[in-house]
């Protein structure tokens, strides 16, 4: 349940945007009135610790704006805008009237209104680089053609889904545009709920009020990734979470799952769990449990759908879960504030929204049968693109146990790190890796010397620069293919090169792979005839893993910048192998 | 009881203090009462009491005893 829109608007004048680091700056251009979307993005962003600036174009006024290179909203430099048509406004008499012209009238109104979005886009992307969101049309309930609209060429119905279709074949071929689903969010709700006739007449109110704040959550989809607040892993409870009882009193054939009305609703959301698993959100346990009768369950259940190779991390134990929750997060190695936590128990859920109020705490209901729409209603998994590495997260994770194991048998850190056959390839940026390299510098947190955040449209301006060396490291060892996990950008002066961004992945990390790559950039130098390299260390909360790298590898720091020059031996690792593509 | 509730909502609505609003009450003199928060309170008091007024009761507004007017008419007293 959403908050009022009065309570946002009475919030939103309360917030200091000054005391967050993360800033965002959003264009909203719309054909009708959306008054309160303003207020709603930014009391949510402020929950997030966005700090949230907004240049709100005039009603009706996004040709203008977006025509004239001179504009307000060119000149704001938004990260993000909005642009949010209505049809009515858009086809103009045509949307009483379609009915009445020629079949290649049709047509050609269907080509001509693509066409003034194509030209709309096209001057965005002219000038600015940054993302567009734009929304697409609602299909209305009603037809004047009645039940014979499918039956003829071109209906009402037919012809917005031509234009619909022509957006979302846009929105595939140019990056930086998005398509909001406006339609579906109509549908989710309904259009008789969505649209009222008397706030249309009386303001040109399109979207019903008291739904301004649930557009806004749906549009906040796309700014969690834009902003890097999406969340990478999900940690649930067992016990009346993913089966129904308590395994430890009801026993293993006690318990609900599968057959009876609530086993079924359990079920449900496993496979929609299982199902964000295969698009790479990493899933763990934090259950207070007996282990056996837990794992019985995991491991011999004929309905679980969630196996043990699921889990990325299990901890089941009668320890706090706030401790364990922080053991799962550093043996997986990702930031509190990219999990959710998943528990039935109002006191667990307290304790962990005391402890890590980073961490998105959902407490679910008594009610199993809401689970599964309690998981698809949060946004938060959005990413802005999906690579390779992201669909085989979940394989990865599995290798990484098995690295683990490998690990404890073998006592010497050297001695682990040569057995593991690590073989680093380091690839120049190209139109294939751009996605990759891009959401490197989004999400990377720990292992980032500067905690750059460069979108695919940045990456593609530096690849195509000739004084910019970029380019990023692909890491395999004898466990698997860790995918691409190190980003490398340069700039390049005559005398020097300085390190803009230099990151590792945290899965990769403390295996000496940093300095194969850092090593392989110095060799490049020298071979060119610089002097020297130059790097910065912009301390942030959590980049502490980076603090002393640029020191142990050599660097010397003058005033704020670190320097090594190339008459000094470089020293290579030798316990992995290096590759250049 | 009516009255308490209604004051609370124009209250949180034009963010004014409840001690501030009475039976005239109105856009002439609460200065964020402007026609898009009038549609905000319009929203809400039909959110809470559950009920729709027509366009002509909300375009006749102009006091809070106007509003309690129209209530009256949808049995809200």
């Amino acid at each position: 349940m959403e908050k009022s829109l009065s309570e946002y608007i009475t919030e939103a004048k309360k917030i200091d945007d000054l005391k967050f680091n993360k800033k965002l700056k959003v264009a909203i251009l719309s054909s009708f009135t959306v008054n309160g979307l303003d207020e709603s993005l930014h009391v949510k962003c402020s929950e997030l610790g966005i700090g949230y600036r907004s240049h709100i174009a005039g009603y009706n006024q996004y040709n203008q704006e977006l025509i004239d290179p001179e504009s307000d909203l060119y000149s704001f430099s938004p990260d993000v805008t909005f642009l949010i048509l209505d049809i009515r406004k858009f086809f103009g008499e045509y949307f009483y009237k379609l009915h009445t012209i020629s079949d290649s009238e049709k047509k050609s109104f269907v080509k001509e209104k693509v066409d003034e979005i194509k030209n709309l886009i096209m001057n965005f992307e002219k000038n600015l680089n940054s993302k567009l969101v734009i929304t697409n049309f609602n299909i209305p309930y009603y037809s004047p053609n009645g039940i014979i609209e499918t039956k003829m060429e071109f209906g009402l119905h037919e012809i917005i889904e031509k234009i619909n279709e022509a957006i979302r074949k846009i929105s595939k071929t140019h990056s930086s545009v998005y398509v909001y689903d406006f339609n579906l969010f109509v549908s989710k709700f309904g259009e008789k709920n969505i649209f009222d006739y008397r706030q249309f007449h009386m303001g040109d109110i399109q979207i019903a009020l008291n739904f301004i704040p649930y557009f806004a959550n749906d549009l906040m989809g796309f700014i969690k990734p834009i902003s890097g607040k999406n969340r990478k892993c999900i940690v649930l409870d067992l016990d009346n979470t993913l089966w129904g009882g308590i395994v430890g009193e009801e026993g293993f054939d006690g318990i609900e799952l599968g057959h009876t009305p609530n086993g079924k609703a359990f079920v449900e959301f496993q496979k929609e769990l299982l199902s964000l698993w295969n698009q790479g959100i990493i899933l763990a346990i934090n259950s207070k449990n007996n282990v056996d009768d837990a794992m019985k369950v995991i491991e011999e259940h004929p309905n679980m759908i969630l196996q043990k190779k699921h889990f990325a991390n299990i901890q089941i134990n009668w320890n706090d879960k706030a401790v364990n929750l922080k053991q799962i997060a550093e043996e997986i190695n990702i930031g509190v504030d990219s999990m959710i936590f998943f528990d039935d128990d109002k006191v667990n859920c307290e304790r962990i929204k005391f402890e890590f109020p980073e961490v998105l705490t959902i407490e679910l209901t008594d009610e199993p049968s809401e689970f599964a729409s309690i998981l698809k209603d949060l946004n938060d998994f959005n990413v802005l693109q999906r690579t390779n590495e992201d669909r085989k997260r979940g394989e990865m994770y599995s290798e990484q146990r098995e690295r683990k194991k490998f690990e404890r048998t073998i006592s010497n850190l050297d001695d682990f790190l040569k057995g593991l056959e690590i073989n680093v390839k380091i690839k120049k940026s190209n139109e294939f890796l751009i996605p990759r390299i891009s959401q490197l510098t989004m999400k990377t947190n720990q292992f980032n010397l500067t905690t750059r955040r460069y979108q695919e449209e940045d990456i593609e301006n530096f690849t195509n620069n000739p004084n910019i060396a970029i380019g990023c490291a692909e890491v395999s060892d004898k466990f698997g293919d860790n995918g691409i996990t190190g980003v490398y950008i340069i700039k390049k002066d005559e005398r020097f090169w300085m390190i803009d961004t230099f990151l590792l992945s945290c899965r990769i990390m403390g295996r000496g792979v940093e300095n194969a790559i850092l090593s392989q950039i110095l060799l490049d130098a020298k071979e060119n005839g610089i002097e020297e390299i130059r790097a910065e260390f912009i301390p942030t909360q959590k980049n502490k893993p980076a603090e002393n790298f640029l020191l142990e590898f050599g660097f010397k720091k003058q005033d704020n910048v670190w320097i090594y020059k190339l008459n000094n031996e470089i020293k290579l690792p030798n316990h992995l192998k290096v590759e250049i593509e | 009881m009516m009255e308490k509730e209604i004051h609370t909502i124009i209250s949180k609505v034009f963010s004014i203090p409840e001690s501030e609003i009475n039976d005239e009450s109105g856009p002439e003199n609460i200065e964020s009462w402007d026609s898009f928060n009038g549609l905000v309170l319009v929203d809400e008091l039909e959110n809470h009491f559950k009920i729709k007024f027509t366009i002509s009761e909300i375009t006749d507004v102009k006091t809070v005893s106007d509003i309690k007017r129209h209530l009256k008419n949808h049995n809200i007293s």
